[in-house]
């Protein structure tokens, strides 16, 4: 469920989270057990580096010429019996698919998770044309049945503890309280069985999409994605652009890195893959099978400087790793897409006067960039960002102002050192008026100042 | 690698994902180990469609025609991968992949000459004409959605059993 973007207030937000102190202990845990689990996961491939080369090769390979392979894609896709749709935004995305659906008279739909679904919110839409939408990854069925958006995008329910779990599933579903992670999984199971074999559709993602034989690929580990793909009679994906590669054979590459990378797994339980809808002869797939090409901006990302980030692959890796992320978590930034490679997408996506404080939301270590499979440039990204904001005059006028002060004076050594001097002069004064609100955050200045230790 | 070890790493990564293995010393071993997975009487769907499937259809008093009204479903598979442990299962002469998807326990057969040493031997034989759909199989459905606790069994199999031939 998309609540409308909040990322203008991811200030606000962040402290919120802070206060949250449940909150914080799930995410640290989520991260850190990805984070341990990813190294465990890689420790016996011996030529990673060569590895995420080749996968990043490839991405570039993609991006270098984006829509002869989407051209590519096209042909193939319908070639294999499949209607492939081209959506501009968000808004002819949504048009598209409940069309689809309402022209078949679809009203029960099922849904896989799918984080480009949640970018042009289209459950929402499709619960106002009247359908029933229901959200059948588990994470993502405890959170629309508790009303809430993904906090983590791959586990979208990290922000909820299993005694609010085992609430939520006496209140909603009238079963006898349990906190059993594996007993509310099989309730879970038992009340989406019968949401999956009544269904007049599904609404899936795709991880990638194969150019050369029009296949969808599909990483997930419940089944729900294969539920969702092949019991319904018709079957709609919905995916970006940029999630298609050249061949079929160079998906190795990516199963080698994307669940090891997600979730330290060498391989999620299940990977589907689809080449059109249900053939003569055929006993699997769906009679129907419609995918819907969203752009929404990215073709003009990809004419700009920041067209690398159109590589990502959507592992999550770099959020475990983000120091900012592992402490705010994803509500924080107020939109789909959180962590290094969200703040960066969701600036691109939805324009800068929609977004410019998460573009702080980085310390600049770099731990994002060194974990990610596909090389995404993410600092560089980041700092460009940062210079486009500047630029179009978005950054706070008073730190503006100080900043530039603080710069004039610190390239010239005598106002520096002066600086220095009164700041040791007029520190107790700042302190008897400023409160514990300055002195609580800001350290006394030191009596000997580094540089003159350092002659 | 040759195919003792395909099938000796292809085991080993299978039971690290959580699958049960069971290797046959010959075909006449096949109804013996099957008898000793399957719970005598349960709904079993057993498509019949190779010569292994045939071969052991009539072990299963209770075989159910639809795969959703199976408690487990007994099947030869496309193939397997011994990389990752992982079993190719694909949509070709009529299967009906999803049946080893609904019911609570997957039994896959697959024939040691079908095993490739890695998913690109996979898929390099697959490219060309790839079946309408293609899933591949490691361990049972699982999720860690609650308190990142493993739970086994969410919307498909609990129980995955292995045995190669």
């Amino acid at each position: 469920m998309n609540l409308g973007q909040t990322t203008l207030r991811f200030r606000q937000n962040s402290v919120r989270a802070l206060e949250d102190v449940a909150l914080r202990a799930a995410m640290k845990q989520a991260a850190d057990t990805f984070g341990a689990k990813r190294a465990e996961a890689f420790a016996p491939v011996s030529d990673l580096e060569a590895l995420r080369d080749r996968a990043s090769g490839i991405r570039d390979e993609v991006l270098a010429d984006l829509p002869r392979h989407v051209e590519t894609f096209v042909a193939s896709a319908t070639r294999a019996g499949a209607t492939v749709h081209r959506a501009k935004d968000a808004a002819a995305a949504r048009e598209i698919v409940a069309k689809v659906l309402s022209d078949r008279g679809a009203k029960r739909i099922v849904k896989g998770k799918s984080m480009v679904s949640e970018e042009v919110d289209l459950n929402a839409h499709l619960e106002a044309a009247g359908m029933e939408v229901f959200e059948t990854d588990l994470g993502e069925y405890i959170i629309q049945m508790a009303g809430e958006s993904p906090s983590h995008i791959i586990v979208p329910a990290i922000h909820k503890n299993r005694r609010q779990i085992g609430r939520l599933f006496t209140e909603r579903l009238g079963v006898p309280y349990t906190e059993d992670p594996q007993a509310l999984t099989r309730i879970a199971r038992g009340a989406l069985r019968e949401k999956f074999l009544s269904a007049d559709a599904g609404i899936s993602g795709a991880n990638f999409a194969a150019a050369d034989t029009g296949s969808l690929v599909l990483f997930t580990n419940e089944g729900n994605g294969r539920m969702v793909t092949t019991v319904p009679p018709l079957h709609v994906a919905i995916l970006s652009v940029e999630k298609i590669i050249p061949s079929l054979s160079d998906l190795p590459a990516f199963l080698r890195l994307l669940p090891r990378s997600a979730t330290g797994q060498a391989i999620t339980a299940y990977v589907s893959v689809i080449t059109g809808p249900r053939k003569p002869g055929d006993a699997t797939g769906a009679k129907e099978l419609h995918i819907v090409l969203l752009d929404n901006g990215r073709t003009e990302i990809l004419a700009g400087e920041s067209r690398d980030i159109l590589k990502c692959i959507r592992c999550g890796a770099c959020m475990n790793v983000c120091p900012v992320y592992r402490t705010v978590g994803g509500h924080a930034y107020g939109w789909t897409y959180p962590g290094p490679m969200g703040l960066i997408l969701t600036t691109l996506l939805t324009g800068m006067a929609k977004s410019h404080p998460v573009v702080d939301a980085s310390t600049l270590c770099g731990a994002c960039a060194e974990v990610c499979p596909v090389r995404v440039p993410l600092v560089p990204l980041i700092l460009q960002l940062r210079r486009r904001k500047v630029r179009e005059g978005f950054p706070d006028p008073k730190e503006r102002r100080v900043m530039a002060w603080f710069g004039r004076a610190a390239a010239s050594p005598g106002w520096f050192s002066l600086g220095q001097r009164l700041a040791g002069i007029f520190w107790p004064l700042v302190r008897a008026v400023g409160g514990k609100d300055v002195a609580g955050r800001l350290p006394p200045p030191a009596r000997i100042p580094f540089r003159r230790k350092a002659h | 690698m040759n195919g003792e070890e395909r099938v000796r790493l292809f085991l080993e990564n299978a039971a690290k994902a959580a699958a049960g293995t069971h290797l046959l010393p010959g075909p006449e071993a096949l109804r013996d180990v099957l008898a000793g997975i399957v719970p005598p009487g349960v709904p079993v769907y057993c498509p019949g469609l190779t010569a292994a499937e045939e071969a052991v259809a009539d072990l299963f008093p209770n075989r159910v025609a639809d795969y959703a009204d199976a408690a487990a479903t007994v099947e030869e598979v496309f193939g397997a991968v011994a990389e990752t442990g992982t079993l190719a299962c694909a949509s070709v002469d009529g299967r009906a992949v999803q049946a080893g998807l609904l019911p609570a326990h997957h039994v896959a057969i697959v024939r040691r000459d079908r095993i490739f040493a890695e998913l690109d031997d996979l898929f390099a034989e697959v490219v060309s004409a790839p079946p309408t759909n293609l899933t591949l199989v490691t361990g049972p459905s699982r999720t860690a959605d609650i308190e990142l606790t493993l739970a086994i069994g969410v919307h498909g199999p609990e129980r995955l059993d292995i045995i190669v031939v």
